[in-house]
């Protein structure tokens, strides 16, 4: 059972990971504008479509994709905010149901451009098992592990110690008192969606290591992020790291020691019951103030 | 594809108008078709449409009397666009529905062509519930039945001691694996069911609750594309200590080892053709040609079905036809006066509209080609076993 018992862990902690870098970009959206992005998923999923592109077409490695990643997926980015920045009434509530939209049109033309079968690394490098005593991994989730981490460690010194970092802070806190100091909020609100969108890029490309993507997958991992960003807490880069983990281990958890029909419904309980609990997630404002 | 599809049906019908006075007898009849070309079954539904587009122009070719031509609406993979385009295709005049993909969408799919007095044929949706409402159109050429039959012949001529499998928890897999629990235990195999929500994608957990606490002879996976890459992956890196690995639908494809030729060898699958194609009919041969000549790729699983439910309907189409019965309520009847060897075997509808003779036959990855191994009456070889493709 112990063995069991620290593989569902590992295996947790490995696939938390990855959820966390998914949902950073949304988090990082949501706390600086406000605006749940729900075509993020559909960022994630195109990163990952370029891996594949670069896989199949090249034959190098996925992670080689990055750099064509960052370029398709920040321009997509840019996109969709000068779309987002038109609203002028009711800007939560209509960008909303306008990042759904842009959510469904790029899904489809995903279909369109890679058709509907699933995609995955065939890299026999990112397949290969990597053992620690009686714990087991792909290579593949090992390096989405790390760069999870040091992305992770990146955006969070962005946030604290630069300039733009410090503006986006300032924006997401109050958007006129932060124009009031010289800072332009528009400019800081693109900076942000871009930087969203270049996680986006890393984390479609992790996920095609060590996942399947099709292109009906992008709304999951839209729903996915949302509930870590929630389960976080507004504007907690920490707490995204450790709500992916905890939303991992979970349903690593149940799936070891209940039955795997139960993993999604163990995740959303854990979202409801810490919604009940703590209604700022679990490091949201008030807690942090605390 | 479907608006070249209707483009070609329409460019046909066009010429048509200016040919001689023999050819102006001829009757075209309009059926509709939804499939879930957009959404999460799209791939099933594209192939799905190229198989049904091939028979409509073979079936056309071979009775120039009575044309068929096929409206296609995507049904984006949900139940209430697929009851929609039925009742959308009914009202345009389409005198029967092929219908698209899964039990959930078929269901109150034919539901709908059943209340509006439409035939509707299937071969995408296997549950046992979709012949026991007692409609009076509906047809299906597959079920869940024959899928079981064939697995479970395989696994008990392997004699394992234990099994475990792992199911999907949509609606058709787990019928499948409730089946197969039954026929295996009867047998003296002790079976371990491991359900997961579809949405899963890391099945490391549930590989090593097989390898530490099952410690089964097989591992049997009652699933879909994506979940067969998962599970797959996750023992190659786990390595329980069993001795074979076996699917079910669209898992002994040519595509699947193409796309992942590390998981695949030695994987066993439901099957009907070997790989390369040797199809012994001619009219596999011709669909081979002329599926070839259409997409440039070699006949598939899920097209084959397609290809076999449109043929069929299409034919009793051209007879209630040329009979004269096809405005009077009489295709439901000639639906059930087939009687004919398709790719599949031979077709029959009871009176549920089930096809009581479908069975398959299992295949093996083998280095790029497909091996059938069970039934011995269907094999092509013989089953390499214990053989994992790790």
């Amino acid at each position: 059972m112990t063995e069991l018992i620290l593989q569902a862990l590992f295996s947790g902690v490995l696939i938390g990971s990855v959820y966390a870098l998914v949902a950073l970009g949304l988090a990082l959206a949501f706390g600086a504008m406000r605006i749940i992005n729900l075509a993020h998923g559909e960022l994630v999923l195109l990163a990952a479509y370029m891996a594949y592109l670069v896989e199949s077409r090249t034959g190098l490695e996925p992670y080689a994709a990055i750099p064509l990643a960052l370029a398709v997926v920040s321009a997509v980015s840019i996109a969709l905010f000068m779309l987002v920045n038109m609203i002028r009434d009711h800007r939560e509530l209509n960008s909303l149901i306008l990042t759904f939209a842009i959510g469904i049109i790029l899904t489809n033309a995903i279909l369109l451009a890679f058709a509907s079968d699933m995609r995955t690394t065939t890299s026999a490098f990112l397949q290969d098992a990597v053992s620690f005593g009686d714990v087991y991994a792909m290579r593949g989730e090992i390096i989405a592990f790390a760069l999870s981490l040091v992305l992770m460690g990146l955006l969070w010194w962005w946030l604290k110690a630069s300039w733009y970092g410090r503006a986006v802070r300032a924006v997401s806190s109050n958007r006129g008192a932060a124009m009031l100091m010289g800072i332009n909020p528009t400019r800081i609100e693109t900076v942000s969606f871009l930087v969203a969108g270049a996680l986006a890029s890393f984390a479609g490309v992790a996920l095609y290591t060590m996942s399947v993507v099709q292109p009906a997958v992008g709304h999951a991992l839209t729903v996915k992020a949302f509930i870590i960003t929630v389960l976080a807490g507004v504007g907690s880069i920490p707490g995204v790291f450790l709500g992916a983990v905890l939303l991992g281990v979970t349903e690593a958890l149940t799936v070891t020691l209940a039955s795997s029909a139960l993993q999604e419904l163990a995740g959303m309980v854990l979202f409801l019951m810490v919604l009940f609990l703590m209604p700022n997630g679990l490091f949201g404002a008030r807690a942090r103030r605390g | 594809m479907v608006r070249s599809a209707i483009a070609s049906a329409t460019l046909a019908l066009a010429l048509g108008v200016g040919l001689p006075a023999a050819q102006a007898q001829e009757k075209v009849v309009t059926i509709g078709a939804h499939m879930p070309l957009t959404g999460s079954l799209a791939r099933s539904g594209q192939t799905f449409n190229e198989g049904m587009q091939v028979a409509l122009r073979m079936c056309n070719a071979a009775s120039p009397k009575v044309q068929v031509k096929v409206d296609v609406i995507d049904d984006e993979s949900t139940p209430a666009k697929a009851v929609s385009a039925v009742e959308k295709l009914a009202s345009s005049g389409s005198v029967a529905i092929i219908g698209g993909y899964g039990s959930n969408i078929v269901g109150p799919a034919s539901d709908a062509s059943d209340k509006l007095g439409k035939v509707y044929i299937t071969a995408g949706a296997v549950s046992d519930e979709l012949t026991q409402r007692g409609l009076k159109t509906f047809f299906r050429i597959n079920n869940n039945a024959g899928y079981q039959k064939g697995i479970a012949t395989l696994l008990i001529d392997l004699k394992p001691q234990a099994v475990s499998i792992i199911a999907s928890t949509k609606e058709a897999p787990t019928l499948l694996a409730q089946g197969l629990e039954k026929d295996l235990a009867a047998k003296g195999i002790k079976v371990t069911v491991h359900k997961f929500d579809p949405a899963i994608t890391d099945f490391k957990p549930i590989i090593n609750k097989i390898k530490l606490q099952d410690k089964p002879d097989i591992i049997m996976m009652s699933a879909y594309e994506n979940d067969y890459v998962g599970i797959i992956r996750a023992a190659k890196v786990l390595k329980p200590q069993v001795k074979l690995m076996v699917g079910t639908w669209s898992l002994a494809t040519p595509k699947m080892y193409t796309e992942f030729p590390d998981l695949m060898n030695n994987v066993v699958g439901t099957s009907f053709l070997p790989f390369p194609v040797e199809v012994k009919s001619e009219e596999g041969r011709k669909f081979a040609a002329a599926y070839q000549d259409m997409y440039k790729k070699e006949i598939e699983y899920l097209a084959t079905l397609s290809f076999v439910e449109t043929t069929l309907l299409c034919e009793a189409i051209q007879r209630a036809a040329e009979a004269g019965t096809l405005d009077k309520g009489g295709l439901a009847d000639e639906m059930r006066k087939t009687d004919r060897d398709t790719m599949l075997g031979r077709v029959q509808f009871d009176q549920t509209g089930d096809n009581p003779n479908f069975a398959l036959s299992m295949g093996q990855h083998r280095e790029g080609k497909i091996v059938l191994v069970s039934p011995k009456a269907a094999a092509t070889g013989d089953i390499a076993y214990p053989a994992v493709p790790w």
